[in-house]
């Protein structure tokens, strides 16, 4: 399970890293919004975590979904929010705008594994109809 | 004398030779038309061709001229017929004859007939002008009955009354009635009577008729004249005077006597009598006016006064003359009328006093107020109104026909017909406008047009006016902005909570994922220890994130322990240059100190000034990737600026004012473009202004900031 990361914390990105390399999955690291979208031309992709605040005068996570959304080959891959943003109302904001999903920070890996499982599991069922 | 059938004369006695005046034998043989006068001559011919065929005798008198041309003769003659030739025997009636032309003459003149009747023998005799007055010819068949019929209807009975008591009692008569002549023509006529009497019983009436419709008519008219007079005295509320100079007498019309009390027993009054029924604080002008008025030239004559009635109440009257002078120019007679103006000035003061009043209305009542035909012409402005379309546009509504949209502020003229015409509809339409005064202040005014109807409710005219609202707009201009401005503050508090919650919970992420992985066993040495190192990384940005928060809640405090020092500022502020050094450096950013060399001090509490000018210092770093950042202090008489430039990403102008506020930074909502807490700015704000400093910033975006910090040298 190919997924990538768009987070410009290196802390938060390496540890993402590791948790999820532990749950049998590849993780491509993309510090802002441009390399994102290089790397998405050229990986098959199954899952894209985006966090929001990409820092000082960059694109935001907000701004790269919608460049996501553009690209036709993106259009079965999940994308998922994942932010520091986490007041009241934040949650409803993100998937209003295109996220399929959205997890605040601290992220809950509970949840966030379940859902990656679930993406898989999908994925597998498309896999064996073929 | 003896003439032929042709009028030659063969033979004539003495004595017609002398009334003849001619000499002996001299007329016999000459024709008899040589002496006869023309009028004459043809009724002579008829005569004689009468006598031939009749042969009776005829009694006819002629008229002739004498030989010696000097006089008329006229012979009545007695002509008789016989054997081919005629006997005249005639008598001198010249005298006789020119009584009777000249009664005649008298008669025709004074349009007078005679008549006179004999009642024995019941015969009446008209004179030839009694014929002509009753439009007939002389010797028409009439007697008293037939006359009587010229007489209107109504007259027949009492002129027939006049005549039985005439003929009956003797009883004369002298009476003036009306006929309709026989052509139709309506006559007044005066017929006397006079009976001559014998032994108490009338034998004779004689009489006359005259023709008196000139006079009758010109009484008439004198009597409508005087009835005109006596009419329009009556129906004008005045006084028609006649002022004898001389005698200083004055005529006036017997209702206006009374009306003022005046003697009503003779028409003329004494000047002086009237005088006294002037108001006294009158009478000294008037008599002056009256004085003046006399002698000037022309002939006009005016005054005016107040007087008294005989109820005692005085009234305002007028007074017109016309004077009559004599050769040497004094005035000697004057005719003229006194016209009651009392209800007049009542009026013109009651009218005076509304103006006043309307003045006060259109002057008081509103900002401005204007009243304009239908054309949409001023007809009544305001003074202030008045005043600024004179500065504005040179015109004078007052005196000049003008146009209100041609003296109005531009920004009126696009929403003014639209109102006008809605008013011309009978709507009554209010509107807000904006207007600049003269002084660049601006004013709002509410306009109402309000269309004004007469009597047949058509509207004539509207009704303009401007309301001045601008201490009401501004209130609520300011409502609105500390509605704006709440809810900025609101939005303000929900950022500083966004914010502040997103700053904590990142490190905490990287904090918590560590726990999670360290918990779940992490084995090999060499990642555990990443991992630890990691976390005390995550730790020191949260520690950082609290202390901030701390500081800016601890302000009061520090204020009230604040350490004053006299410092100088050269070295305070290298030792913070020095202190981020290494930061620059690691950028590659051209890193710049510029002191003064005056050595500035002041008297400052190092710690905190030191805190704000580190975070502004810092800031600068952070935001600048490329470039130089310069530190600059420089001396001033009572204060010491400390600048900070940098060549980084600049901020936007809308942000700019709002980076003092805490926890918000350049990027408000969802795009944080700067990393932080966002407390760091406003709180070197809090703190310069605590030493009784001043924070400035400029910037551009993409080419850098510059913040200005000055402190006073001595607090």
């Amino acid at each position: 399970m190919n997924i990538l990361y768009v987070e410009d914390n290196k802390i938060n990105a390496m540890v993402m890293n590791k948790m999820l390399t532990k749950n049998a999955s590849t993780v491509v690291i993309a510090e802002n919004g441009p390399t994102a979208l290089e790397i998405v031309k050229d990986s098959a992709l199954d899952l894209i975590l985006v966090d929001i605040n990409l820092g000082l005068n960059q694109m935001d996570g907000c701004e790269l979904l919608k460049r996501f959304k553009k690209l036709d080959f993106l259009k079965n891959t999940p994308i998922y929010a994942v932010t520091a943003y986490a007041m009241p109302g934040d949650a409803q904001k993100f998937i209003k705008i295109g996220f399929d999903k959205y997890f605040s920070k601290p992220v809950n890996f509970e949840k966030l594994l379940a859902a990656i499982a679930k993406v898989k599991s999908k994925m597998n069922n498309q896999k064996s109809e073929h | 004398m003896i003439f032929d059938q042709n009028g030659d004369v063969c033979e004539v006695n003495k004595r017609c030779e002398v009334i003849f005046k001619l000499p002996k034998g001299k007329i016999k043989g000459q024709s008899i038309y040589n002496f006869l006068l023309d009028d004459d001559e043809l009724i002579f011919k008829e005569t004689i061709s009468e006598l031939y065929q009749n042969k009776e005798q005829i009694s006819k008198t002629f008229g002739f001229a004498t030989l010696a041309s000097d006089a008329i003769l006229y012979v009545k003659f007695d002509l008789i017929y016989s054997e081919e030739r005629i006997y005249a025997f005639g008598i001198d009636v010249t005298q006789e004859h020119e009584e009777h032309t000249l009664l005649k003459s008298l008669s025709s003149l004074t349009k007078t007939g005679a008549w006179h009747y004999d009642p024995i023998n019941d015969k009446v005799y008209f004179s030839d002008e009694c014929y002509h007055l009753h439009d007939l010819e002389p010797g028409t068949s009439l007697n008293m009955v037939d006359a009587l019929h010229y007489y209107p209807e109504s007259s027949r009975e009492r002129v027939k009354n006049y005549w039985d008591n005439l003929i009956d009692h003797g009883i004369s008569y002298d009476y003036v009635d009306q006929i309709l002549t026989k052509k139709g023509k309506k006559k007044w006529i005066r017929v006397i009577g006079e009976a001559i009497k014998h032994k108490d019983k009338v034998i004779f009436v004689n009489g006359s008729f005259s023709d008196i419709t000139d006079q009758q008519n010109y009484i008439e008219q004198l009597k409508h004249n005087e009835e005109t007079k006596k009419l329009a005295l009556k129906g004008i509320r005045s006084g028609l005077f006649d002022h004898i100079i001389e005698t200083n007498m004055v005529f006036y019309s017997k209702d206006f006597r009374r009306m003022l009390g005046l003697p009503l027993d003779t028409d003329f009054v004494p000047e002086e009598a009237f005088r006294k029924m002037i108001h006294p604080d009158d009478l000294d002008e008037a008599m002056e006016r009256h004085k003046i008025n006399l002698q000037k030239t022309g002939y006009h004559y005016f005054n005016h006064y107040r007087l008294k009635h005989l109820d005692g109440q005085y009234r305002h009257y007028d007074v017109y003359g016309y004077r009559k002078k004599d050769k040497e120019g004094n005035t000697i007679r004057m005719i003229g009328n006194l016209i009651d103006v009392h209800q007049k000035k009542i009026n013109e003061r009651t009218i005076a006093e509304n103006h006043r009043r309307l003045t006060a209305i259109v002057n008081n009542s509103f900002a401005y107020t204007l009243l304009l035909n239908t054309s949409g012409e001023i007809l009544i402005a305001d003074k202030d109104s008045i005043k600024i379309i004179k500065r504005d546009f040179g015109v004078d509504p007052t005196t000049t026909t003008c146009r209100f949209i041609d003296v109005m502020p531009v920004n009126f003229k696009s929403t003014f017909a639209h109102e006008f015409n809605e008013a011309l509809k009978g709507h009554t339409v209010k509107k807000e406008i904006e207007r600049m005064t003269i002084k660049g202040s601006v004013q709002w005014l509410e306009s109402k047009y309000t269309p004004i109807r007469d009597e047949e409710n058509t509207i004539k005219s509207v009704l303009v006016v401007f309301h001045d609202i601008t201490e009401q707009k501004t209130a609520e201009l300011a409502i609105k902005e500390a509605h704006i401005k709440e809810q900025e503050l609101s939005n303000l508090k929900s950022n500083i909570l966004s914010n502040f919650s997103h700053e904590i919970r990142t490190p905490l992420n990287g904090i918590m994922t560590i726990c999670n992985m360290l918990l779940l066993g992490e084995e090999n040495p060499g990642d555990r220890k990443k991992l630890a190192t990691y976390l005390d990384e995550s730790k020191e940005r949260l520690l950082a994130t609290i202390n901030n928060l701390s500081h800016f809640s601890e302000i009061e405090t520090i204020q009230k322990n604040l350490n004053y020092v006299e410092v100088d500022m050269n070295y305070t502020v290298e030792t913070s240059f020095r202190e981020y050094r290494h930061f620059a450096n690691s950028k590659n950013l051209e890193y710049i100190l510029k002191l003064d060399e005056n050595c500035p001090a002041a008297i400052i509490d190092e710690d905190i000034f030191s805190t704000a000018l580190n975070n502004i210092i810092h800031n600068s770093i952070k935001y600048t990737d490329k470039g130089k950042v310069v530190i600059k202090v420089k001396n001033e008489k009572k204060k010491v600026i400390v600048s900070i430039k940098d060549s980084g990403i600049g901020i936007g102008k809308d942000n700019l004012k709002k980076i003092f506020d805490p926890f918000v930074q350049e990027s408000i909502g969802l795009s944080r473009k700067y990393e932080g807490t966002g407390i760091g700015l406003s709180l070197s704000k809090r703190y310069i202004e605590i030493l009784g400093g001043k924070i400035k910033v400029s910037s551009k975006l993409n080419q850098g900031t510059k913040f200005i910090i000055t402190i006073p040298k001595n607090i």
